[in-house]
């Protein structure tokens, strides 16, 4: 009962932010009185709201769906609004942005490959008999709709593409979120793409750079694996490209 | 130096720290493995150049040297034999109690080993 | 976009299987080899020992197994590690063919003293 009642009290946490202005990085120090329930999102604005309103970030919804507020954490990449500043426990909060993304103010990172990425594995539903004027159902049985439903939760944040060893030395990597997302299309009984995907999956930028470091896994904030996704990707991509080349003979 | 990413720990797991040890003690074992065939030339120079090859690596002082390679080795056997389960795609789900069976079997198979090797080179 | 990134690669899945086999040939090998030259016998790396083991038919077939899957695990590797950084996405099909003419290389140098023998 005792511990309960020291955290409600709330405390002073030091907020130490690597700043970057377009042409140098610094850190800057700030002083958050933090309460029970308060997120780092909250954090920064308060910092913003009362010390310093140059202090770039991007958020939207504050509830972890919108991918939009991940950034390191004490070393660790996090969604700032699902972050409690007490649960950290400790009395100075290091708060940087992503690695492996260009960084364009304080915590805003560019997403603009990794989100060119995305597109380039087709992440969508592609059917031989598309007809709009005519839109039949697609059946599908649940067993069917579990393969997959995990991968669907991704919300693109960028947290694995952060701490992927291989996207670290190769700009042009896929990276872990896309090739879940292709391996999530792939398996979906309603698709018939899978020829297109495996393009770009099978590639030089594709399977073969995971080594299976398993980090995406450890840091996804929405636990959707994407490191077991890969590794099946790549089983599917070596059968289809051994099996491309044995029909060419 | 974008490479030393490989090796940046802070913050990061077990799996990622074993991803760096991987990569490490493969470049060791390339090494070693270049350095272990040119050894063999010395066959071809007949016995007694081989002997005097084997004299001087064969001796209570490489010891700590053979002692650390084979920990090298162990560690790239084990991890790479836990790598090769999951990438076939098998017992993902159990990923984290294999890690640490992993750690394990490397400890184990080392100090046996280590006992062996001293008690093969320097005797009881 | 899809088309900027491509570059077609056959042998990258024979390239990735095969890793993975000999990594399991070898996990075998290796510790036979380790056992039968340091934990057996005290003498086993006495010349005429070695020489014994490099005219014995079975040896040479075992020797001859090892040889090729740690000459195309190691510098199959090490395509792996080059390939991952920006420097081997420039040079890939530089760097493919060296690392087969080295895996050819250290393969020819190891048969050389297999039959010598």
């Amino acid at each position: 009962m005792e511990n309960k009642d020291k955290s409600n009290m709330g405390r002073d946490v030091i907020f130490r932010i690597k700043r970057f202005d377009g042409e140098k990085s610094y850190w800057s120090d700030f002083v958050v009185p933090a309460q029970k329930g308060m997120t780092v999102l909250e954090g920064l604005y308060y910092i913003k709201g009362t010390y310093d309103g140059s202090l770039s970030f991007r958020a939207s919804c504050r509830m972890g769906i919108c991918g939009s507020c991940a950034m390191k954490i004490n070393d660790k990449p996090r969604l700032a609004c699902e972050t409690q500043i007490l649960q950290l426990n400790s009395s100075k909060i290091k708060i940087e942005p992503l690695d492996n993304f260009r960084v364009l103010k304080d915590l805003i990172t560019d997403f603009e490959g990794f989100f060119a990425k995305h597109e380039a594995v087709k992440p969508y539903l592609i059917r031989k008999d598309d007809n709009y004027a005519e839109p039949v159902e697609l059946i599908q049985k649940p067993e069917e709709l579990h393969a997959y439903y995990d991968f669907t939760l991704c919300i693109k944040c960028g947290a694995c593409f952060s701490v992927c060893p291989a996207a670290a030395t190769r700009d042009d990597y896929l990276g872990p979120a896309a090739m879940a997302a292709a391996y999530r299309f792939n398996i979906d009984t309603r698709d018939e793409g899978r020829d297109e995907r495996m393009f770009m999956v099978c590639s030089d930028v594709g399977v073969w750079r995971c080594h299976f470091a398993a980090e995406c896994s450890e840091v996804c904030p929405k636990n959707i694996e994407p490191a077991k996704a890969i590794q099946k990707l790549r089983f599917q991509a070596a059968v289809h490209m051994i099996k491309k080349a044995l029909k060419r003979w | 130096m974008d490479l030393l990413k490989w090796f940046e720990v802070r913050g990061k797991s077990l799996f990622y720290i074993s991803y760096s040890l991987h990569r490490i003690t493969g470049l060791i074992l390339v090494l070693y493995l270049v350095m272990h065939l040119s050894y063999l030339t010395s066959l071809r120079f007949g016995e007694e150049i081989y002997e005097s090859f084997i004299a001087t690596t064969v001796t209570p002082t490489f010891l700590i040297f053979d002692i650390l390679l084979v920990l090298v080795g162990v560690y790239h056997g084990v991890n790479g034999l836990r790598l090769i389960l999951h990438e076939f795609g098998l017992a993902y789900d159990v990923r984290r109690p294999i890690l640490y069976l992993s750690y394990f079997l490397v400890l184990v198979l080392w100090l046996y080993a280590s006992y062996k090797l001293y008690v093969f080179i320097v005797g009881v | 976009m899809a088309e900027e990134l491509h570059t077609r690669k056959v042998l990258e899945p024979l390239g990735w299987i095969l890793q993975l086999l000999t990594g399991l040939l070898l996990a075998i090998l290796i510790t036979f080899h380790f056992f039968e030259t340091h934990l057996i016998a005290h003498d086993a790396l006495a010349f005429e020992n070695v020489i014994a083991r490099l005219t014995d038919p079975a040896h040479k077939v075992m020797y001859g197994l090892l040889l090729a899957s740690v000459s195309f695990h190691a510098f199959n590797g090490l395509r792996a590690i080059l390939l991952d950084t920006e420097f081997g996405a420039r040079n890939t099909k530089a760097i493919n063919i060296l690392i087969v003419l080295v895996i050819l290389g250290a393969f020819i140098y190891g048969l050389g003293l297999l039959f010598t023998f």
